[in-house]
């Protein structure tokens, strides 16, 4: 019988041909293909999580286990059942009009990705209609936004306003960050999120889906 | 007015380097193959069809290689060196070589308010108190905005920024504009203290701050900046931010490179637009981010010195960055990066060195911070000197008279000399009870209680009433 958690101590290595194999022996043992998903390597990246949140981990070597988790998962999707394969949902990201700041968006997306998000990435200076046709297009869970500068920041406020006024607002959660944003500012537009860093982020986009606060 | 100057006395006076000439070398010729061979991409038009009509190779609507040759003719026309002058136009900076100037950072979103120790969001009379403090700081040699108001219009705040400056210092504007209509109206403010566009152009007193998103990647904002400035004759700085680890190589060199080819793109679009443009290049490169926290650390001390080098062998005058600080308090973090920082630009020579008394990574400011911040400068000045070595200094004479028995208290060469030595203002050099019977105070509370008494005592020289009015009309024009 395979020891799940040596998936778990392989993702946090990142050594991503330990996590096939493992995968791969868990699969051909007879494991269950959404236990070594969730107990291996969603688990994996919680642990991930919360190191990268203690300061404990270096971001290059997080992004090692994220790609490591998306290679185990690849090789498990054709064996996950219709409700486990459901992944954890779409989410749509981009760094609001007129700002040009993208190193904290981009990080806070290839975490998502890790934690098992699919992405849809808008890049940067997204037009408010951008982000709600995305929303629509891709039947989003979340979308994320991102600002730096003050003078950018109502533009949140405005993308909010067009999702209302297209009756989507219901269907998506909104999540919003960047240094000057702060969850006062959050709860003032509506929000339904707000992180500070790119970990909590994770953490707080699969509170909004799983609906705990 | 600043004396700060890294090898003033030819190999006599302190000075350091860290880079060798063959080494900057191998990093310029790193940015020229970079920009022969994969090129920059750029989002403005004008900046493309320049730069295609004098030579450059175009593709994919926007992709530009740059031959080596347009980078070398570049540096024939720019000058080496460029006077700045203060709102009365008195030369007050002369920005190259190994002289140091010192200001503050632009647009921190917090202070911490000295008089109730809390951190809150800046508001305008912020940037009416800090640049009241910088006027009257003698190491002080210029400003930018310092805070970012939080109670004005967000869309002109850079406009409200230009004008509390004008108002409250006499001391050369480093401004910085979100968009480029801001710097279009920034401009015209300079213009009309200054008494019309060729005043200002032969007497600047303002230069603008350009970011650039990437080394490799110019955003179009920064380029209408730069060919618009360049048009005038007007000095700014082209900064892009190429972020070890992210944006560039991790690598110290690697980051170099990347980020020197984007501003070397720069200078040639410059003196494409009007040859003899002024040009101000970073002094600091081989930046990275802190891969456990994601925050780009200011007082990193792997960034410095390699770049300020590298500008020096290449001839132009810099803006470089010390003064600064990681810590959220002004506490003992804030003083020893603030004084580490502002150490190395000293003795390397970097130019016009701003985000003096930054705080939190170029989030938060303090007044009381930048006042330490002056008396950390005040003890460079005296440092950085020179010693004289002449009979009057050895005074062999004075020794032999006064013997070995002897002492020199009262002696008329003591005299003459003593006032020479340096004596601080803000550190404390008082024996325990002298300290403690002047209140016991730490270094924060004196630099505190200094701040409050300049801005109790110190008044700026206003800009005339009419002047005053002009600019505000820009300010609050639609
Ligand atoms: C790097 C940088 C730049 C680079 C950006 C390069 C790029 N490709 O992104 C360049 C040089 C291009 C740049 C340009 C400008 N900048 Co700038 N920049 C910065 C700087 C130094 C660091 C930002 C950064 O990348 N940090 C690292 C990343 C990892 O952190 P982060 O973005 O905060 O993201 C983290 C969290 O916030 C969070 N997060 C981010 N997004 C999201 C989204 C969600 C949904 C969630 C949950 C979380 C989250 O997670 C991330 C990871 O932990 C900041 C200062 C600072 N300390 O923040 C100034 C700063 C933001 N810039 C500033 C300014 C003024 C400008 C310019 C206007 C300057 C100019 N005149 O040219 C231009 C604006 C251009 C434009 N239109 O956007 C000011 C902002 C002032 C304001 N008005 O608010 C700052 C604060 C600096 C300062 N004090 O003056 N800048």
């Amino acid at each position: 019988m395979l020891d799940i958690t040596n998936i778990i101590s392989a993702v946090l290595k990142g050594d991503e041909p330990e996590v096939k194999l493992l995968v791969l022996e868990a699969i051909s043992t007879g494991e269950k293909a959404g236990d070594i998903m969730n107990k291996g390597l969603i688990a994996g990246m919680d642990e991930v999580g919360k190191k990268m949140e203690a300061e404990d981990m270096f971001i290059p070597e997080v992004l090692m286990s994220a790609r490591a988790m998306n290679s185990g998962a690849q090789i498990l999707k054709p064996h996950l059942t219709e409700e486990d394969s459901g992944g954890i949902g779409v989410l749509v990201i981009g760094t609001v009009q007129g700002d040009q700041h993208d190193i904290g968006k981009n990080l806070v997306k290839m975490l998502m990705e890790g934690a098992g998000f699919e992405v849809v990435d808008l890049g940067t200076d997204v037009d408010p209609h951008k982000f709600v046709s995305a929303v629509r297009d891709n039947n989003a869970t979340i979308l994320a936004m991102s600002a730096l500068l003050t003078t950018t920041m109502p533009m949140m406020a405005d993308v909010i306003s067009a999702l209302n006024s297209e009756g989507l607002r219901d269907r998506v959660k909104v999540l919003v960050g960047g240094a000057p944003v702060t969850e006062e500012f959050s709860d003032e537009i509506g929000a339904d999120g707000y992180g500070p860093d790119a970990g909590s982020a994770v953490r707080i986009a699969k509170t909004l889906i799983s609906g705990e606060v | 007015m600043a004396s700060i100057c890294s090898n003033e006395q030819a190999l006599n006076s302190p000075f350091a380097k860290k880079l060798a000439d063959e080494q900057c070398q191998k990093i310029y010729w790193a940015c020229l193959e970079i920009l022969e061979r994969t090129g920059v991409c750029l989002y403005d038009q004008d900046a493309v069809d320049i730069l295609k009509k004098a030579g450059a190779y175009v593709t994919n609507g926007n992709r530009v290689r740059i031959p080596s040759g347009m980078v070398e003719k570049a540096f024939s026309t720019v000058p080496k060196n460029l006077s700045l002058y203060d709102r009365m136009g008195n030369r007050v900076m002369q920005v190259g070589g190994y002289r140091s100037y010192f200001g503050t950072g632009s647009d921190c979103l917090n202070i911490i308010d000295h008089r109730t120790g809390e951190r809150r969001q800046a508001v305008l009379q912020d940037i009416t108190e800090g640049m009241t403090v910088c006027d009257s700081l003698d190491h002080i040699d210029f400003v930018m905005s310092m805070f970012l108001p939080s109670d004005v219009p967000q869309e002109r705040l850079d406009r409200y920024e230009m004008e509390v400056m004008l108002n409250n210092t006499t001391k050369p504007i480093i401004y910085v504009t979100t968009e480029f209509s801001g710097c279009a109206d920034a401009v015209k403010m300079a213009e009309i203290v200054a008494g019309g566009e060729d005043t200002l152009r032969c007497r600047p007193f303002a230069a603008c701050y350009i970011n650039v998103t990437t080394g490799l990647r110019h955003n179009e904002e920064a380029l209408q900046k730069l060919l618009y400035l360049s048009e005038k004759g007007l000095p700014f700085t082209y900064i892009p931010s190429a972020q070890g680890g992210v944006t560039a190589p991790i690598t110290i060199a690697g980051t170099m490179a990347v980020n020197y080819a984007g501003v070397l793109t720069g200078l040639v679009l410059s003196q494409l637009k009007r040859e003899g443009a002024p040009f101000i290049m970073p002094g600091w490169g081989g930046n990275m981010l802190d891969m456990k926290t994601m925050v780009q650390p200011y007082a990193d001390p792997q960034k410095r010195a390699q770049s300020i080098d590298f500008v020096h062998y290449l001839g132009l005058p810099m803006f470089s960055l010390a003064g600064c600080s990681e810590s959220k308090l002004v506490d003992q973090q804030a003083a020893i990066e603030a004084a580490l920082t502002l150490f190395t630009d000293a003795l390397f020579g970097g130019n016009l060195v701003h985000d003096v008394g930054y705080l939190e990574s170029g989030l938060c400011g303090s007044l009381p911070q930048v006042v330490i911040c002056n008396e950390i400068l005040d003890w460079l000045s005296a440092f950085m000197k020179g010693i004289e070595i002449n009979d009057e200094t050895l005074a062999l004479d004075l020794i032999d008279e006064v013997g070995p028995d002897g002492q020199y208290l009262d002696n008329p060469h003591t005299l003459k000399h003593f006032k020479e030595r340096w004596y601080p203002k803000l550190f404390d050099r008082s024996n325990y009870n002298g300290w403690k019977s002047k209140g016991g105070k730490s270094l924060g509370k004196r630099a505190s209680e200094s701040v409050d008494q300049i801005l109790a005592e110190h008044k700026p020289e206003p800009l005339p009433k009419d002047v005053a009015d002009a600019v505000h009309a820009i300010v609050v024009e639609n």
